[in-house]
């Protein structure tokens, strides 16, 4: 039952969201720009420090065998 | 009589007290969002090694955050105390962002930065990283309004002229808060400060890299900043050409200046000037060196529209002088009498209205009443020429901003692929490329800003106000005092600034309470050293 509200809310979170999209598209194009654009970039930065972990970790590993 | 000198002394302590904030807020706008990454890393992957980078780099935020509010806070009285009649002017419309910004920088900025320095032991992992981001958004958002009712001054859309009070009137509030140009600004100059957030640290862990200091720290702040920088450059060049676009819409003498064009273009081999020594007095350009078929789809997007000259856009000024000096006598007539024929009259040629005020400069004793056929001609000159911004300053802080934004862009792009290749150490020409361009972002916003409001002369309000009547009536003895007391108390800030940050940054994070260990101590004063017990400050 929990995980059915779960999904109702994200649901409901997902649509409010491509609501807002649609407004700001029309409205604010660049805003609209700028939040998907930070979005990204944080989210690259973030996948760089990942990916290095897993360069670090893969390095360890080959010089352990 | 208005004297020009006090109006050009509060120009300068305008631009002094602007120049000398806007060196603090384009850190804090990038480092903001780059300790929300670091962050997101420290919760998704527990490594204790991203709280301290969060730690340390929120460290050397929290000392730009603390100066840079101090010298945005004259400002806002600035407004006041120094241009008045603009003040009077729009200070419905103007008022409304700028409250809604000292709103956000007062009350949500500072509410969260301050759980977010002290809310680490108080706080679950998730919820302080809600709160580093709320730190992120607020401080975006305050430069979000500041640039809003900057938008309104480049172009005045949301507001209407009202004879009966004097002042610009609220229309729309919407017009004003999705103004293309507030937009446009918005999103350039947030992105800028992406730019100096991650120069900043990406520079700082070269140092460490080159020293062979804090090797685990400064890798992992290298890669993040790296990655964050080459994106964030991207855009910025993106975007900065949106904003060309646009001021070659609303602003035609700020794009023709920042070009350097005197004569009307002739598409599409009209070429790009590189390099030129632009003469204002002579108005002609000594030595270019231009681009053939590169201006043309560079600033209209196409091959085919001409784009305007100084010449041309000068010609076109005068019938609107003409006609602003005919709705300021029917105004001033309106004002005195209240007789409808007066304001029917100002309606007839009130959107050239702050034509007439730039005319009133040369007319005799200030007065447009004054103005015979005689005199007309040279009045008309002399206003026409008046409308174009100083070219040579416009010219070239357009050419170093975009020369240096390049440059930013292939130091992260080499630093990114090193770094992603972790190669890095192996080249320390990319890390000394890095360390020494540290300050030279912060730097290329300044020239930003130059090309953004000198570009915008010589007006206040483009096409509605002149700088020239925005002032306030001060003494040249008071305007003198108060510039140098300004000039010395914001050098001060700048030099306690530079201190504390070369103080923290050299000392790295070994220092700061986070857990990653210095390679070297020696150098340490006793509570600095390891085994140094926290909770025994008498050892």
């Amino acid at each position: 039952m929990t995980e059915i509200v779960k999904i109702i809310a994200l649901a409901g979170v997902l649509t409010l969201g491509l609501l807002l999209a649609v407004v700001a598209g029309d409205y604010a194009p660049w805003y609209f720009a700028w939040l998907v654009g930070t979005t990204m970039i944080i989210l690259i930065s973030v996948s760089g420090a990942v990916l290095l972990e897993t360069q670090e970790a893969a390095g360890n590993a080959s010089r352990e065998k | 009589m208005i004297n020009p000198t006090v109006v050009d002394l509060s120009r300068l302590q305008f631009a002094l007290t602007a120049l000398y904030h806007f060196q603090f807020v384009p850190l804090t706008l990038g480092l903001t969002f780059l300790l929300a990454a670091m962050e997101t890393v420290y919760v998704i992957t527990g490594k204790q090694i991203y709280k301290d980078m969060t730690l340390f780099w929120g460290k050397l935020f929290g000392i730009n955050f603390a100066i840079g509010v101090a010298t945005g806070l004259t400002m806002e009285f600035e407004f006041g105390t120094n241009w008045s009649m603009y003040s009077h002017f729009v200070g419905d419309v103007f008022g409304t962002p700028l409250a809604i910004e000292g709103l956000m920088a007062f009350f949500m900025e500072s509410t969260f930065v301050g759980l977010m320095f002290f809310g680490w032991d108080r706080l679950s992992k998730p919820a302080h990283l809600v709160v580093t981001y709320l730190v992120a958004l607020g401080s975006n958002l305050s430069a979000l309004w500041i640039l809003i009712a900057n938008g309104f001054m480049q172009d005045p859309v949301g507001a209407k002229f009202d004879p009966t009070t004097m002042r610009m009137q609220f229309k729309s509030f919407g017009a004003l808060v999705f103004s293309a140009d507030a937009q446009a600004k918005f999103v350039h100059t947030t992105v800028a400060g992406f730019v100096c957030g991650s120069m900043f640290v990406m520079g700082i862990s070269a140092f460490y890299l080159l020293r062979r200091q804090h090797r685990d720290f400064a890798l992992r702040s290298f890669r993040m900043a790296a990655l964050f920088g080459v994106i964030a450059s991207l855009a910025v060049i993106t975007l900065g050409d949106a904003s060309g676009r646009l001021d070659d819409l609303l602003q035609p003498s700020k794009l023709a200046a920042m070009e350097g064009l005197w004569h009307t273009t002739t598409p599409p081999a009209a070429p790009w000037t590189l390099f030129a020594i632009p003469n204002d007095k002579a108005q002609k350009n000594l030595y270019p060196i231009g681009i053939p078929y590169v201006l043309t789809p560079l600033v209209a997007h196409d091959f085919t529209s001409a784009i305007p000259g100084v010449f041309a856009l000068e010609r076109d000024a005068k019938p609107k002088i003409v006609n602003g000096m005919k709705a300021i006598v029917a105004l001033k007539a309106y004002g005195a009498t209240h007789d409808p024929a007066a304001l029917a009259e100002f309606r007839k040629h009130e959107n050239d209205m702050g034509y007439g005020f730039l005319a009133q400069r040369f007319a005799p004793d200030q007065d447009l009443s004054k103005v015979t056929p005689s005199n007309l001609p040279t009045i008309l000159d002399r206003a026409a020429r008046e409308t174009i911004p100083n070219v040579f300053v416009e010219f070239w802080a357009f050419r170093l901003m975009v020369a240096l934004g390049v440059a930013f862009l292939i130091v992260f792009a080499f630093g990114a692929y090193y770094s992603l290749k972790n190669e890095l150490e192996k080249h320390p020409w990319v890390l000394k490329a890095a360390m020494y361009a540290i300050p030279l972002p912060v730097l290329t916003t300044l020239f930003g800003w130059i090309t953004a409001e000198n570009g915008r002369q010589p007006w206040t309000v483009f096409g509605w106000l002149p700088t020239f009547i925005s002032a306030s009536s001060h003494s040249v003895g008071y305007m003198v005092f108060s510039l140098v007391g300004f000039a010395l108390l914001y050098s001060a800030f700048i030099a306690a600034e530079l201190y504390l940050l070369f103080k923290y940054a050299r000392l790295g994070p070994g220092y700061h309470g986070a857990t990653v260990r210095p390679v070297e101590s020696a150098a340490r004063p006793a509570f600095g050293q390891p085994g140094y017990a926290a909770d025994k400050p008498w050892q």
